[in-house]
């Protein structure tokens, strides 16, 4: 590791945009406390999910966040390993992007579970058979790799170890958001779920979402250049086309299939009651306008954080797609007309007490990225080790 | 006159057979149910009488009765088909929890660790015949200026005595719930309420193992239906159509 220790100057931004990302994120923390309060108050009886449509708005952050926590730190090690010394300080700050996404996906699932003080008993009584369990030791692990990592990196410069070992992040990147996947692929009783592509599509989602989320943080950082901007959005371009091959295969071979149980599903997300969302929020602004940006603007630093901007902030509408339409099908028909009750309707909606503590996880994340980018101040200097690095 | 009559009460016979099967071991007995759809006139009687026995709270339900319509005006008719758990010998929603909190016991019952759930719901999601509920945390009258009594009486599932404190985190509140044959009764002999209550005696149970009962008569007819048999869950609720 480089390690001089000289006088920096700072070339982190300062004036009204950094403290509107600041402002933002604090506002949206806020928001969060108090929608976090009205959760442990209230329970769970202030959320719209319940039993028909079990999972919402907070699993689908949660998916989308662990998986672009995931492409973020891939992204990161890919870097680290090639040596591509004049993207570390893209890098690094994708490692930080990368913690505060998993912290803030951790945090939805958890305030999901109906029991949250209990989660320490997916450490202890770990079933090997649930891919659930066995992702919940795959996040400690990965959580202290962060960790360790941006200690290791906290003075400047990255340590020769973390060069010498990315390749096994890489790889546990890589296994960590396929495994992400199969959370929803072995679910033999959702026919939208139960597909070998959706490991798959979870790694290509997470590739696409993590490197659109590094490259919006580096944009507002400043720190991204010419070179890292063709870099991230030749590697969104190729996760976007794979994405859209995946979701037309899987679209394609259902429809004409027609299975029922299938089409029902397919048909809800094409044209249910949120159609937009599949059309306008992702496959619209989180896939084609992008990757048309990208196409005409390639290397453009500006248009690459736009782009991944789009990406990163679509990447919610993706899993809703994926979550909500395969469950708010009935099990069997008028199982929903059977009995009446909250929570036993086929749809769904995120009350206001899941958006403010769904807006509050954002918030955090937020201010572990912005916090953790002053903490981490050595790397985003002129003469930082790391930019020295770059710069050898 | 005497033919008019039924020849055996056949909740009696039910009853006994519950209550020999319990004097062999767990693991010899499978406890099983088969619903006559054609006996049943859609009263919800079970329904009601489930919800009562397990002092079930707004939006969880235990055993609702399907009502389907089959045909196209004007030549339709309708159908009454009850969904309690169906306990499968291959049950999709055990090996996906997390914790073990959901297990087979030995007898058949697909049983839920209240205390042992951390209310993931991904049960919920797997179980095909969607026969698992969230329990939120409602009351019938959290928006009345007073609690009743009958909503704070204690259950007691799987034998063991629970209040559920309103609002709060205790359990059963936070956890999944389902139908498990009111095995708190079965396992003091008696039939489960949704079988007692019945009008039509459309549901058999029993010990599936024992060949002289009246449920494995049933289960061994012709005219048995299994709910989603491709799956191969080999449900232990089956059906006469």
């Amino acid at each position: 590791m480089t390690s001089i220790s000289t006088p920096t100057q700072a070339v982190m931004p300062r004036g009204p945009s950094m403290r509107l990302a600041w402002g933002l994120a604090a506002v949206s923390t806020i928001a969060g406390v108090a929608g976090l309060i009205w959760r442990f108050t209230g329970g769970h009886v202030a959320a719209n999910y319940g039993s028909y449509v079990p999972w919402g708005l907070w699993i689908a952050t949660y998916v989308a966040l662990i998986g672009a926590s995931a492409g973020a730190f891939g992204f990161a090690a890919f870097v680290f390993t090639q040596r591509r010394i004049e993207h570390y300080r893209v890098a690094v700050l994708a490692t930080l992007v990368s913690f505060g996404a998993f912290t803030a996906g951790l945090l939805n699932v958890w305030l999901d579970l109906g029991h949250p003080m209990r989660a320490w008993k997916l450490l202890t009584d770990t079933s090997i058979s649930s891919v659930m369990g066995i992702m919940a030791w795959f996040y400690l692990v990965y959580g202290l790799i962060l960790l360790v990592g941006l200690v290791g990196m906290r003075k400047g410069g990255v340590p020769t170890l973390v060069e010498r070992f990315s390749w096994v992040a890489i790889l546990f990147a890589f296994v960590f958001a396929g495994a992400e996947g199969s959370l929803f692929g072995v679910v033999g009783a959702q026919p939208l779920w139960e597909s070998g592509l959706t490991p798959i599509l979870f790694l290509a989602e997470a590739a696409l979402f993590g490197l659109g989320l590094v490259a919006v943080a580096a944009a507002v950082f400043g720190l991204l250049e010419s070179s890292s901007a063709r870099m991230l959005g030749t590697g969104m371009l190729i996760a976007a086309g794979l994405v859209l091959a995946i979701e037309w295969a899987e679209f394609s071979t259902g429809l004409f299939a027609g299975v029922p149980a299938k089409t029902e599903a397919l048909g809800t997300i094409i044209s249910g009651p949120y159609w937009w969302v599949f059309w306008l929020l992702h496959l619209g602004l989180g896939l084609i306008v992008p990757a048309l940006i990208l196409l005409r603007r390639r290397g453009d630093v500006m248009a690459t954080g736009l782009a991944g901007g789009l990406v990163a902030g679509m990447a919610i509408a993706s899993k809703l797609n994926l979550i909500i339409p395969a469950i708010a099908q009935e099990d069997i028909a008028g199982l929903s007309e059977s009995f009446s009750g909250p929570g036993l309707g086929t749809t769904y909606f995120p009350s206001p007490m899941e958006w403010l503590v769904w807006l509050g996880t954002l918030g955090l994340a937020g201010l572990i990225v912005l916090g953790g980018h002053r903490w981490m101040s050595a790397h985003f200097t002129e003469t930082s080790p790391t930019s020295l690095q770059e710069t050898k | 006159m005497t033919d008019l009559m039924p020849r055996e009460n056949l909740m009696l016979r039910m009853q006994t057979e519950v209550q020999r099967a319990l004097e062999k071991p767990q693991s010899s007995r499978h406890w099983g149910m088969v619903i006559d759809l054609r006996k049943c006139v859609g009263c919800h009687a079970c329904t009601i009488s489930c919800v009562a026995e397990n002092k079930l709270p707004p939006g969880v339900v235990y055993r609702p009765v399907l009502d389907q319509e089959i045909g196209t005006y004007p030549n339709v008719t309708r159908k009454f088909m009850p969904r309690p758990c169906l306990q499968c010998a291959e049950p999709p929603c055990v090996p996906v929890c997390p914790v073990n909190a959901t297990f087979s016991r030995p007898d058949g019952i697909v049983a839920i660790d209240y205390d042992q759930c951390i209310g993931c719901r991904y049960c919920i999601v797997a179980c095909p015949y969607g026969a698992r509920t969230f329990d939120a945390g409602r009351t019938y009258t959290e928006d009345t200026p007073e609690q009743q009594a009958y909503e704070l009486l204690p259950t007691y599932e799987y034998g063991v005595k629970r209040q559920r404190v309103p609002r709060s985190e205790e359990s059963p509140i936070g956890n999944v719930r389902k139908c498990h044959f009111c095995v708190h009764r079965v396992e003091q002999g008696e039939l489960p309420m949704c079988v007692t209550t019945c009008i039509g005696v459309a549901n058999y149970f029993g010990d599936l193992n024992d060949p002289d009962s009246l449920v494995a008569e049933m289960a061994a007819q012709s005219n048995v239906v299994v709910l989603k048999e491709e799956l191969g869950t080999k449900p232990s609720v089956t059906y006469l159509v």
